[in-house]
């Protein structure tokens, strides 16, 4: 019960998805980095790019309130992420895409609350 | 004085995700398009997938540098190779396959660049190279060290090699310009 009122104050799923396309982006240029060290590579913008993402789905998870925006760099990131990480072999571009929209989309609503008619102790303790 | 809570909860709207998600499908292709139209792929690396042939009629390159080293295949965790480092590149009809055996089959994936091929950064982890090359300023050296892939190098200033096939086990480049680019998965006759 505390969970799903935790879950449903936060966008846990487009977060989660933004997370996992951040860690599958680091995953291209980190094995690039631990096989071939070099220097002044364009890979360094994946490493770059991958961390951010993971970043900014942890942080959704902290500050729902800046889902949208967070989800608006979440997109335009793992679209850049193309460009020297291959975007985690595009898959980890179109996670991505699909949390950063899903971050935007998500919003706080008021909750219809089902009130129970008053009973009549309540309604002579009011004629007082 | 009366207070009321209002409770509220997290509610997705369909409306912004599909907008959302369609507009960030729209740029990612319209960027994927752009590269196509320039040919450009940035930081590729074929790792892992070992073991595979390069053949080119022609290649003419600038700064080169190879060393011995021990290298991951796609058969072994640790063969010997070398390493061979060109700066900048350009070949004459390359071809890369690699053949793969799918239950009893040996099907053979084949890139094939009709027009001439520019790389810049190359790496390339090599277990055989068998070519007519030419150097200017070669030069062989070694170096005294304790770890051995260090003891020996060699390097020149230019290299040119024709009629080239090579076996290679790992090809990175830093960008790659492949104009008229095929790619082909064909059935071939192997044992």
């Amino acid at each position: 019960m505390r969970f799903t009122k935790w879950r449903k104050s936060r966008p846990l799923g487009g977060s989660l998805m933004t997370i996992i396309s951040g860690l599958m982006i680091l995953w291209v240029p980190l094995n690039l980095y631990l096989s071939t060290f070099l220097p002044g590579s364009i890979a360094i913008i994946g490493l770059l790019f991958g961390g951010v993402l993971t970043l900014i789905g942890i942080v959704a998870l902290f500050f729902p309130h800046a889902s949208k925006i967070l989800g608006i760099f979440t997109i335009f990131l793992s679209i850049l992420s193309v460009i020297g990480a291959l975007g985690g072999f595009l898959f980890g571009t179109l996670f991505g895409i699909i949390g950063g929209a899903l971050l935007m989309a998500w919003r706080l609503t008021p909750v219809r609350v089902k009130v129970s008619p008053p009973t009549d102790m309540e309604k002579s303790a009011h004629t007082f | 004085m009366e207070y009321s809570i209002q409770p509220v909860e997290g509610m997705t709207s369909k409306k912004v995700f599909w907008s959302a998600l369609g507009t960030g499908i729209l740029v990612l292709a319209l960027l994927l398009v752009s590269f196509g139209i320039s040919g450009v792929a940035y930081a590729v690396p074929i790792a892992g997938v070992g073991d595979f042939y390069v053949e080119f009629d022609k290649l003419e390159g600038n700064g080169y540098t190879f060393y011995p080293k021990m290298g991951e295949t796609s058969s072994e965790d640790l063969a010997p190779q070398g390493t061979n480092l060109i700066e900048t590149l350009t070949i004459n009809h390359l071809q890369l396959y690699k053949d793969f055996k799918v239950g009893g089959n040996w099907i053979r994936v084949k890139i094939t660049a009709s027009k001439p091929v520019q790389i810049t950064g190359l790496q390339h982890d090599a277990g055989l190279i068998e070519a007519d090359a030419k150097f200017q300023n070669l030069a062989l050296k070694e170096y005294h060290s304790d770890d051995w892939q260090k003891q020996f190098q060699q390097t020149s200033s230019k290299i040119t090699l024709e009629h080239a096939k090579l076996k290679t086990h790992y090809l990175f480049q830093k960008t790659i310009n492949m104009n008229g680019m095929r790619l082909t998965v064909e059935k071939i006759n192997k044992k």
